[in-house]
């Protein structure tokens, strides 16, 4: 092995490149054991039956057998999670977290494709592992007519290549208007984008038809509408133009249609455009917060549908002052639908997490097995992903959740989370959380070492904190369900930085006021300018 | 220049992307360069391509005149470090130079100075090969740094700025910097090619050694500020797309050149100037930092395009792609990293600094050289900039090896320059000591096989 070959293992073999970075000791892990026994542990595969206490086994990354007793090939390595819990890894239907901005400036832009900008070294990749996410779908926001190609990733790799689950797998849309559009606006631009299309295509017919007889030598014989037809045929995959050709790849079915309507009046356009270009069978609604108002036609329309993270919607007459609250998931699963719930990327709320809104949605008589299958299987499905991954059985991908506790108990951790059958993520291991927890003072260590008195109960304090952290007293308060989690540690400037280095670098001393300003800007900024 | 002055040229070069025009003239500071903007612009690319044929005339005709004009000099000094593949050193040494060449270098002892040769005798001092800088806006004029017409602008050039003997140019010579990478600013993806040229010479034709010497492009980190702002999807998106256009362009003349097919293509005054590029014959310098942009860089010119790629200011956390970079070298593909201004990088996440360079080199690395972007950063500090890389924990022999061999070697001029031996062009300068200490000073610059600075009769600094 080269040693270019050991640090790609290394990034495939532990848990991606900032664990690889923070985590120093896990980088030189390689390639994931061939074979890996998760044995003792009680399993929930979303699919079938619950386990209380069995065995699965993964083979090359793949499951291949689960069951109360699972027979182990003498090769197997087997490893005991006797009380902790196996979930399918959870899935994360619709982020744009992970690209450098949410939108481009541009209304139709169905050339872009996601894999420009995404960047493998972003925090959030390393969080969505924390919490168990095993499969991102980066789209680009909703700030758009028609946005570019999407791409399903785990969130582990140096590079977006290493990353990648599924490279091409929509097209983002709105009918929710752009900043600046109004709703006319916004279906005008849409119709006129598909109807363009039309038009396009029927002209490079004419074209690719003229080409050939010139190329034979022959004259055209024919009027144009003859051309048209005769040159469709000849229209190779080459000739269409950047501006076209994914929304040729999404009218031919080799992309799917993935329609954001944030309002519930924007969710009967939404249909109605996916149902005239063709793209009912094949498109994934998207749904703002009233999306419930809608539910009529949604449930005519049958199409699965990604929830929006604010789960209940409030809403006060305007007369009386009375405030009116749905639980928006029961509407949508009363009506039939398949639907997926999404962290919420502003973070501080619970809903931050996948694991809490399907435990509201229990609460709130939504059957488990359906809550947990909006975290798992039905996005899966709805990335065409349902035979890979979102559950745990014989022949699916080994992407595996192990939690300490029953997964929509709120106190429950992520311990292990396996991505293709590599270990990608280890509690123990997890060094942003140790310093999390780390008592106050606890830098001060090596001092009061050296003073002698402390020896014994320093590193005794340091060597509790990763595992056990404080779920006692996580629990007094009632209303505060989410422990402090890694997430929440992240310095504010942090994202800011990888866009703009220059302000980030101008604040980062402190220099805000007008007079000094200009001057650091010149010097400090110049860097990168020029 | 006084210090006040420096500065107002750094605000120059500054303004450009961020200043009204109106504004960048009231406050440009040289009445010479303020004259010469009132000319007509030459925009048409015949006028350009007219231009490049005279200078290369111009080229050939003072070179014949320099072997004849160039003295023969004899330095006798205590130390040379010759940069070379088998790092070696000389000491107590003698340097040979005539015809614009080193004729000859050896120990003292080995080496007759022939008569008739101007001995010049600095037994204290170290001979060091003259300092290569990749990416560097002085030989221009700074009010022609930036031109936002596009997002990619592939048919500019910085030959139409070099502005012979301004007060940048001289900083660079009392510096030790001899020959400098011209390159145009980064305020869009693609701001046109780029030019080799020496800091010494009367007329444009005397400094310039190559053009196009590269094409600039700017991954991220500065473009983003075109028109209402674009993000990385848009951008890496247009850059592609223009250097596949033009990658056709090349490679449907190759066919047609080597008779693969009659159909001869049609001639494109944009494009044409990139099929150097693809023919490798000069590479490409890539403003770029941060991890993902540097990972973009990598991955779309060196990796699928297979350009040769220089990785300029390769800052912040961009030194993470170092596993990725070696890679691709193994399979051929040309990556050199030219680190700076910014010498080190702090990680807020892991509460650490880190080194730059340090980490470039310590992740194996082995291209690794330093720019200032002057004149962001003064010209004469290209040295102190590889001496803070070495604070940060780089080695500085490695240092002084990224400012001459390695940085020529990115720019395809290591033929000629980056290293003193035989056969090269005498361009060195000699120092009072180690380079990347900052109490050295240079005392004389030869380039061409003549002393363009001399110390003791008009000391810079």
């Amino acid at each position: 092995m080269t040693k270019l070959e050991i640090s790609r293992g290394a990034g495939r073999g532990a848990a991606g490149l900032l664990m690889l970075l923070v985590a120093c000791a896990a980088a030189r892990a390689g390639e994931p054991p061939a074979k890996v026994a998760l044995t003792g542990g009680r399993i929930i595969p979303v699919v079938g039956e619950e386990i209380a206490k069995g065995t699965l086994l993964i083979e090359h990354g793949k499951i291949t057998a689960i069951g109360e007793k699972v027979e182990l090939p003498h090769d197997a390595m087997e490893v005991d999670v006797s009380g902790k819990v196996l979930m399918p890894g959870l899935i994360n239907a619709h982020d744009w977290q992970g690209l450098d901005v949410p939108n481009e400036n541009a209304d139709v832009a169905p050339y872009l494709d996601v894999y420009d900008a995404i960047d493998p070294s972003r925090l959030f990749f390393e969080n969505s592992l924390r919490d168990g996410v095993t499969a991102i779908h980066i789209i680009q926001a909703n700030n758009c007519v028609i946005g570019g190609v999407t791409r399903v990733v785990r969130p582990i790799g140096l590079d977006v290549d290493e990353m990648t689950i599924k490279p091409r797998v929509g097209i983002k849309m709105s009918t929710t208007p752009k900043g600046g559009f109004d709703r006319m606006l916004q279906m005008a631009m849409l119709r006129e984008t598909f109807l363009e299309l039309g038009d396009y295509l029927e002209r490079l017919a004419e074209q690719r038809y003229e080409e050939e007889q010139k190329k034979a030598k022959k004259d055209v014989d024919v009027g144009p509408a003859e051309a048209r037809k005769l040159g469709k045929e000849l229209v190779r995959p080459e000739d269409y133009d950047d501006m076209h050709a994914n929304l040729v790849e999404l009218t031919g079915g080799r992309l799917d249609a993935w329609i954001y309507a944030g309002a519930a009046m924007d969710v009967g356009p939404a249909i109605k455009i996916a149902k005239d270009n063709g793209l009912l069978d094949r498109c994934v609604l998207v749904l703002g917060p009233d999306s419930f108002k809608a539910v009529a036609e949604l449930k005519a329309a049958g199409r699965p549908v990604v929830l929006d993270s604010t789960l209940d919607f409030r809403e006060r007459d305007a007369l009386t002052g009375e405030l009116a609250e749905t639980f928006v998931p029961k509407v949508i699963h009363d009506a039939g639908l398949t639907f997926a719930l999404l962290p919420n990327p502003d973070a501080s709320l619970a809903e931050r997490y996948q694991t809490y809104q399907a435990a509201r949605c229990v609460r709130e008589g939504i059957p488990r097995a359906k809550a947990l299958e909006a975290i798992t299987l039905n996005p899966a499905k709805m990335l065409g992903l349902g035979d890979a991954m979102g559950s745990l059985e014989a022949g699916k991908t080994a992407n595996i959740t192990v939690y300490s506790g029953d997964p929509l108990d709120f106190n429950s951790w992520v311990e292990l989370v396996y991505i293709d059958g590599i270990l990608a993520y280890d509690r123990a291991k997890d060094v942003r959380i140790r310093r999390l927890f780390q008592p106050p003072g606890a830098d001060e260590k090596p001092d009061e070492k050296k003073e002698g008195a402390k020896d014994e109960k320093a590193p005794a304090a340091d060597e509790t904190k990763p595992g056990d952290k404080p779920k006692e007293e996580s629990k007094p308060e009632v209303d505060a369900p989410a422990p402090p989690k890694p997430e929440e540690k992240t310095p504010p400037g942090e994202d800011e930085k990888k866009d703009k280095p220059k302000e980030q670098d101008r604040t980062s001393r402190g220099d805000r006021d007008g007079g000094n300003r200009k001057k650091d800007a010149t010097r400090s900024g110049g860097g990168s300018d020029a | 220049m006084s210090r006040q002055q420096a500065t107002g040229h750094r605000q120059q070069a500054m303004g450009n992307g961020q200043l009204s025009r109106a504004r960048q003239e009231a406050s440009f500071p040289c009445p010479q360069a303020a004259g010469k903007r009132e000319e007509p612009r030459r925009r048409g690319t015949f006028a350009r391509r007219f231009t490049i044929a005279i200078a290369a005339v111009l080229c050939a005709c003072t070179s014949a005149l320099q072997a004849d004009d160039s003295p023969k000099l004899a330095f006798i000094v205590g130390k040379v470090l010759v940069m070379d593949k088998t790092d070696s050193v000389i000491n107590n040494a003698v340097v040979l130079v005539s015809g614009g060449m080193i004729e000859k270098v050896g120990k003292q002892s080995a080496v007759q100075v022939p008569s008739g040769y101007r001995r010049i005798e600095m037994p204290a001092c170290w001979i060091v090969p003259g300092f290569v800088d990749c990416h560097d806006h002085v030989v221009g004029s700074l009010s022609d740094l930036n031109d936002m017409v596009y997002l990619t602008n592939p048919g500019l050039s910085t030959l139409d700025t070099v502005e012979p003997h301004n007060s940048n140019i001289n900083r660079a010579v009392a510096g030790g910097v001899t020959t400098a990478l011209l390159i145009p600013g980064s305020g869009t993806n693609m701001s046109g090619f780029g030019t080799v040229s020496k800091t010494a010479g009367d007329s444009v034709a005397d400094m310039v050694v190559r053009s196009p010497g590269s094409i600039k492009i700017a991954q991220a980190g500065n473009p983003e500020r075109y028109w209402w702002g674009v993000g990385r999807m848009f951008m890496n998106f247009n850059t592609r797309q223009t250097l596949e256009k033009a990658k056709a362009y090349h490679e449907a003349w190759v066919k047609f050149e080597k008779g693969e097919t009659k159909e001869k293509p049609a001639f494109d005054p944009i494009f044409d100037g990139f099929r150097g590029l693809f023919a490798r014959t000069f590479p490409a310098s890539v403003h770029t930092q941060i991890y993902q942009v540097v990972l973009t860089t990598v991955d779309m010119l060196a990796r699928k395009l297979d350009i040769r790629t220089v990785l300029d200011h390769s800052e912040f956390d961009g030194w993470k792609v170092a596993p990725l970079i070696i890679e691709a070298m193994a399979k051929g593909h040309s990556i050199y990293t030219i680190q700076g201004p910014r010498a080190y990088h702090l990680d807020r996440t892991q509460r650490k600094i880190h080194g730059n360079a340090a980490r470039w080199w310590q992740a194996g690395n082995p291209l690794l050289g330093i720019n200032t972007d002057a004149p962001v950063v003064p010209q004469e500090q290209l040295p102190f900039q590889a001496a803070m890389g070495c604070y940060y924990g780089w080695i500085p022999y490695e240092g002084i090896k990224g400012l001459t061999r390695i940085p020529a070697e990115a720019l395809m001029v290591d033929k000629e320059v980056g290293t003193i031996e035989v056969g090269k062009q005498a361009e060195f300068c000699v120092w009072t000591g180690d380079p990347l200490d900052p109490r050295s000073s240079c005392e004389v610059t030869v380039i061409h096989g003549k002393i363009v600075y001399d110390a003791k009769l008009n000391r810079r600094f």
